[in-house]
């Protein structure tokens, strides 16, 4: 939902003014680069600093989730399942070489070759494992972003180009709706 | 045993040793952070000294250094036939996929590989993080001059050569090493150099 236009720029800049200095994380460690997200997390490096809350106490509290470490495909269900339950203004960092693309495990069997397969990621930070200092970065960029973008009341909306056309709200695209209601097809004569 | 309100006692006493010390917080954005010697941030790439030797994309355990080539004729004057030398097309490392082992800075034999400890090149777009070879060259303004010789150690190769071309002839004994052994006795018993 788009923001009636007379209310404008302020307007605009008080939300994500909001959303970038409150952006409680949700942690998806899910191998050693969570142990560099927990460093960051505690007393030396302390990105409440910048705003960043950890230990939200579900995803459905959550605003931003921090993918860090290897995403197998065993795992893949589980982030996708919880990336949906988050609430509208929802942002993702792709936290480490195993998350941006599948790292060392690129010939893997098993794994996922990066998590931008199956949510969107607004932030990428190299490294392997990055710094704590890099994640501070990466937070640093993606509260530039939120600074920037133009979004409604529910956040910005994100079409999800990975989305089945079954789940999609609205009419379908390219099918009327005549071919949900013909009449079956006979089958071919030559099967009888 | 225990008396009641004992563990309160103990963690209000580290409350109170800890509420007396100073905050450890470093202040990052605002502060450069201290990072350690040989952090590996980045690596940086100094094009000349490439030959394409292909060294390090054969050597990388995740193949994340891309290289492209072609040769050159170069006409020596002089010589009899032109020579031919390899010229850098492409050089792209795909920093998302890089594993920061270190291995191609260790295996380039021309020293054209470098680390820097820079981090901040987090990128909103993942087709960003694929360095090439213009991006690669910036990051060597940031690269670390290398650490003093230690004191004790033996001198390098081209150091003693360069000192021995130096000193005069006088002595035709076959032993200059007694003397940098007297300056040096960490070193005394590497005096197997010695022109045949």
């Amino acid at each position: 939902m788009q923001l009636p236009a007379v209310l404008g720029e302020p307007i605009r800049f008080v939300l994500n003014w909001g959303r970038r200095y409150s952006l409680w994380v949700f942690n998806f460690g899910l191998a050693c680069c969570a142990i560099e997200f927990i460093a960051t997390s505690m007393g030396r490096h302390d990105f409440i600093r910048l705003g960043v809350i950890p230990f939200a106490h579900g995803p459905r509290q959550a605003d931003l989730m921090v993918v860090s470490g290897t995403v197998t495909d065993k795992m893949a269900p589980a982030i996708k399942r919880l990336y949906d339950q988050m609430p509208e203004p929802k942002y993702v960092i792709s936290f480490g070489a195993c998350s941006n693309c599948g790292g060392p495990y690129w010939d893997s069997y098993s794994v996922t070759k990066g998590v931008d397969q199956i949510i969107p990621v607004d932030v990428y930070v190299p490294g392997c494992p990055p710094r704590p200092e890099a994640l501070l970065h990466g937070i640093l960029r993606l509260q530039d972003k939120i600074a920037a973008e133009h979004s409604g009341l529910g956040g910005v909306a994100r079409p999800d180009e990975l989305a089945s056309p079954a789940d999609r709200v609205g009419p379908p695209v390219g099918r009327s709706t005549e071919s949900l209601t013909a009449p079956p097809v006979p089958p071919p004569a030559a099967q009888q | 045993m225990s008396i009641p309100g004992e563990g309160l006692a103990k963690g209000l006493a580290v409350t109170l040793k800890t509420m007396t010390r100073r905050s450890h917080t470093q202040q990052y954005p605002d502060v450069a952070p201290e990072l350690p010697p040989r952090s590996r941030g980045v690596i940086a790439l100094l094009a000349e000294n490439c030959t394409v030797c292909m060294l390090c994309a054969r050597e990388c355990p995740d193949w994340c250094i891309y290289i492209d080539s072609h040769k050159e004729e170069v006409a020596v004057p002089g010589a009899a036939r032109p020579r031919q030398r390899n010229v850098l097309d492409r050089f792209d490392i795909d920093f998302s996929l890089c594993m920061y082992c270190g291995i191609c800075i260790e295996v380039c034999p021309f020293d054209a590989l470098y680390w820097s400890p820079e981090f901040e090149y987090a990128e909103y777009d993942i087709r960003d993080l694929l360095h090439d070879k213009e991006h690669l060259g910036e990051w060597m303004a940031t690269v670390p001059p290398p650490p003093a010789h230690d004191p004790n150690g033996e001198p390098a190769k081209e150091e003693a050569a360069a000192r021995k071309a130096a000193a005069p002839p006088a002595t035709d004994q076959p032993s200059s090493g007694p003397p940098n052994a007297r300056r040096r006795p960490g070193s005394g018993s590497r005096t197997d150099e010695e022109p045949p």
